[in-house]
């Protein structure tokens, strides 16, 4: 189905939007990932990503995923939630790519179609390679969702990296907004002004002007928010505020994410 | 006793288009001043140069006896006193709301100013309740509706507690009940020492909000006096570009007369 | 071109999150001179701009659609250190917040289309653009070739990192353990679709955007444009001989990469079956390995020289050979390029100081 670039544009806004407001919703109740230190959790999934990855055995990815499962019902996302965003949309893109390896990889042939054979390694590694993302995927959404932004933020800060980039992972974070909202504004505009179907190049001109005029704001945008970042005090040095306290609790959940993915590397080595 | 601000003969150009030309001014401790002025007069070009954010081509600007240059803003002993003293409020609430969250937001400016944690978190509190936006602490800024924005703008400067507010056309683009909220909480905030400097074209807020009102016309001071002298004066008011003239005709006749929007009658 | 979570095996991820680390504490290091609090709201309002533009479906030749990346135009506006940082804010925004590309391919994302993609991006436009007024048709120019060849050395080096993950992570039967495809398979996959769609949308927009920028707001140009005239704010700080270690170091990176990663990879006595009949398991060959014109093989020989026990028999491959040439190509690119300005300099004093 062709659709013009506008439409196909907001709909991905809407898109990420809608992503986004999803991922506030789930960060607000009360489950087993939000209870826990967004350090913690951060840190935890992604050993168990890790994990994922050094893996070479399948029984252990999917173990792995399983216990994703598990940690996703016990923080309460709901599994069509997961599996209408995550892994039907994994399958697709990845099982498409994974699909010609059964073809191509050498090794064993267990069946023939015709002149092309279906070998055993081609079976196995299109099956880990599917299962590894569908079970790596799945770790990261869990974070994304059950942890509000701010708090991904001050993760990373416990990460140890600069302020200053978290300063403008915030800032960005907090205009990508904006920018959506003024550029879906302009579409809006110039659709309303537009009779019938413009030709793919009259289209092309019209994003290159969006995208010029949204350059142009979000420079002069970035120039006014830096006077209002000086009005109130600030002097070149970003000063954080971090209130966070690690408790029982939150050791216990790095111990179990330890020992989870500990045992995952060892078993799947 | 000697004026807040004081600007001598100021000139300031932007992007090579003149802003201000020889604009000579004082402001007193505690005065609530309006200046209005249509768009492109000035006025938000004025309320940066009283707080530091851009600075005079020729002319001078000094805040209680200092003056406003670069070289001293660079100064830290000058510059976190002046940034807590003198607080200014955009007109585009979106560039003043850069931070993740609203807490977050109320909190920049006494971190920038290096205060202790616990009064930090007591300071913000306080101004959001103040604010009546307590229960958006942790909304992040996108979130929020066009008058909330205004009140947590406004709350992220009061809580250093400020001497001096600038506040740039603090009504525009808000519905008439967030209107005349912020005109109600810039009326109350007021104390004894708090000056308040508003740039409005919204001359119907003007005698709510100011005891003086300076009029500016191509980039210089066209007229200055109360509220009641400046808003009768309607060919001052035409020149300048604030109030716009109708034509109508009853039957044959044509009759123009300068129009403001007022609350007040105006008579045929 | 974005590699999600699994396709890369934990080495590689390691390798290009440390490539990732060098080109970021640079961009850092290189812009608090400049006085970062200053480029911190330009830089993340530039992520944002970046972000949303990846989002548009641009119509392309052909009734097809593609995305662009917006690197080439953050390499102009804001100069090569900015729009690392600027890009890799905006791919790690798409992975930590949307879900969308993964956490352990953060750093090989990042490396390969905010880093290797900004530097590409930004030596090719000053380049091609060199001499060139603000307002000539030259710079559009330029503008469109350095974003068709940023996004296609980006993708060369995904199809690159992609395409060595089953010769050298596969267990004892030969199943690839991560990325399933070689070389052979994975260049032109990969390349296909860049060359076409992806390059050619980046193209399309850089350029007009800088030829919007040239009508409605050229101080933005400014900057990268090195007109000695103009004295540029964040160019000050990314002059040519301090950017010099940055390039140099990049291409040797590029060359070297294969190198690295194959040194870092595991297993050298286990092959593919296919290709050496030491392990036992096989007794069918299913794809025998492709003969190779003998020119590439005696260039592909020049490798062997290194390893001469091992002398593994993928060097013969013909997608190795696509390898060294692809490479060799881009990493000449940035060489040639490096060689091309200092010879320029010479020529012109106009040059703002260090």
């Amino acid at each position: 189905m062709k659709r013009g670039f506008l439409e196909a544009t907001t709909l991905g806004f809407a898109r990420a939007v809608t992503r986004a407001m999803l991922s506030e919703q789930t960060a607000r109740q009360r489950g087993l990932l939000q209870s826990l230190d967004p350090r913690v959790r951060a840190v935890g999934l992604f050993m168990l990503v890790l994990a994922v990855t050094f893996s070479r055995k399948i029984t252990v990815v999917a173990g792995l995923f399983a216990l994703a499962l598990a940690i996703a019902v016990l923080s309460r996302v709901r599994i069509s939630t997961l599996a209408t965003r995550v892994w039907l949309v994994v399958l697709a893109f990845t099982g498409v790519i994974a699909l010609p390896a059964i073809f191509v990889t050498p090794g064993n042939p267990v069946a023939a179609l015709g002149s092309v054979t279906i070998t055993e390694q081609g079976l196995r590694t299109a099956a880990l390679l599917i299962l590894r993302v569908e079970t790596a995927v799945t770790f990261t959404t869990l974070l994304v969702l059950c942890t509000p932004w701010t708090h991904v933020l001050k993760a990373l800060r416990a990460l140890r990296l600069p302020k200053e980039a978290i300063a403008m992972m915030a800032m960005t974070h907090r205009y990508v907004f904006l920018l959506v909202e003024t550029t879906s504004q302009m579409f809006e505009s110039r659709r309303s002004r537009t009779v019938g179907i413009l030709r793919p190049e009259q289209q092309r001109h019209m994003a290159a002007r969006t995208a010029g005029v949204l350059l142009s704001k979000s420079v002069s945008l970035s120039n006014e928010v830096y006077l209002a970042m000086q009005s109130r005090g600030f002097r070149g040095e970003v000063q954080i505020l971090s209130d966070f306290h690690m408790t029982m609790w939150d050791y216990c959940g790095l111990l179990m994410f330890l020992l989870a993915g500990g045992i995952a590397v060892w078993m799947g080595r | 006793m000697p004026p807040l601000f004081e600007l001598r003969d100021v000139s300031f150009d932007y992007d090579g288009v003149p802003a201000l030309r020889g604009l000579s001014l004082q402001m007193m401790a505690g005065e609530r001043v309006a200046l209005v002025g249509a768009n492109g007069s000035g006025k938000s070009t004025l309320l940066r140069l009283l707080d530091g954010l851009c600075f005079a081509s020729r002319g001078t600007v000094s805040f209680d006896g200092q003056p406003l240059t670069a070289e001293h803003l660079a100064d830290d002993r000058f510059a976190f006193p002046f940034r807590r003293r003198v607080a200014l409020v955009f007109q585009n609430p979106d560039v003043q709301l850069f931070n993740p969250t609203v807490f977050d937001e109320v909190a920049f400016a006494p971190l920038q100013l290096q205060w202790p944690k616990e009064t930090v978190l007591a300071k913000v509190t306080e101004a959001l309740d103040l604010m009546g936006v307590a229960h958006l602490r942790e909304r992040p800024p996108y979130r929020l509706s066009g008058g909330e924005k205004k009140r947590v703008a406004l709350a992220s400067v009061i809580v250093t507690d400020p001497e001096v507010l600038l506040l740039d056309e603090p009504t525009a683009t808000l519905d008439p009940r967030s209107q005349s909220q912020v005109i109600d909480l810039i009326h109350e905030w007021k104390g004894s020492s708090k000056t308040v400097i508003t740039a409005t074209h919204q001359l119907e807020t003007v005698a709510d909000i100011a005891d003086r009102v300076l009029v500016l016309e191509t980039g210089g001071v066209a007229a200055s006096g109360t509220p009641q002298e400046v808003l009768s004066n309607h060919d001052l008011l035409l020149r300048a570009n604030l109030v716009h003239a109708h034509q109508h005709s009853h039957g044959g006749v044509v009759h123009s007369h300068p129009h403001i929007h007022s609350h007040s009658e105006h008579e045929h | 071109m974005h590699i999600p979570d699994g396709y890369l095996s934990p080495s590689t991820c390691a390798v290009l999150y440390v490539g990732a680390a060098t080109g970021w504490c640079s961009a850092l290091k290189r812009l608090k001179r400049v006085l970062l609090g200053r480029v911190i709201p330009l830089i993340s309002v530039f992520a944002a701009f970046s972000f949303v533009v990846m989002m548009f479906n641009l119509p392309l030749p052909g009734g097809t659609t593609g995305h662009a990346l917006g690197v080439t135009i953050a390499a102009i506006v804001l100069g090569p250190s900015g729009a690392i940082l600027a890009l890799s804010i905006a791919i790690a925004i798409q992975a930590l917040f949307f879900g969308d590309g993964g956490i352990s391919t953060l750093g090989a994302n990042c490396f390969n289309m905010a880093i290797v993609g900004a530097v590409v991006a930004y030596a090719s436009y000053r380049l091609i653009a060199a001499g060139a007024a603000l307002a000539s048709r030259r710079r559009v120019a330029a503008a469109a070739i350095a974003g068709y060849l940023a996004v296609n050395a980006a993708a060369l080096l995904a199809a690159v990192e992609l395409g060595i993950q089953p010769m050298l992570f596969h267990d004892a039967s030969g199943t690839p353990l991560y990325a399933p495809y070689r070389l052979g398979v994975a260049i032109p996959a990969m390349m296909i679709g860049h060359l076409t769609l992806a390059g050619l949308a980046e193209a399309a927009i850089s350029a007009g955007l800088v030829a919007y920028l040239q009508v409605a707001d050229p101080g933005l140009l400014r900057s990268t444009s090195g007109i000695a005239a103009d004295a540029p704010e964040l160019a000050t700080a990314t002059h040519a001989r301090s950017l010099q270690t940055l390039w140099i170091a990049t291409a040797a990176l590029m060359l070297a990469t294969p190198l690295g990663i194959l040194a870092a990879g595991t297993a050298w006595g286990e092959w593919s079956p296919a290709e050496l009949p030491k392990v036992p398991v096989l007794s069918h060959d299913v794809n025998s390995p492709q003969s190779v014109p003998t020119g590439l093989q005696r260039l592909s020989n020049l490798w062997t020289a290194p390893f001469p026990a091992y002398a593994p028999s993928f060097v013969r491959s013909r997608g190795f050979g696509y390898l060294l040439s692809a490479m060799f190509g881009v990493g000449f690119l940035l060489a040639a390029s490096l060689v091309l300005r200092l010879l320029l300099r010479r020529y012109r004093r106009r040059e703002y100081p260090a």
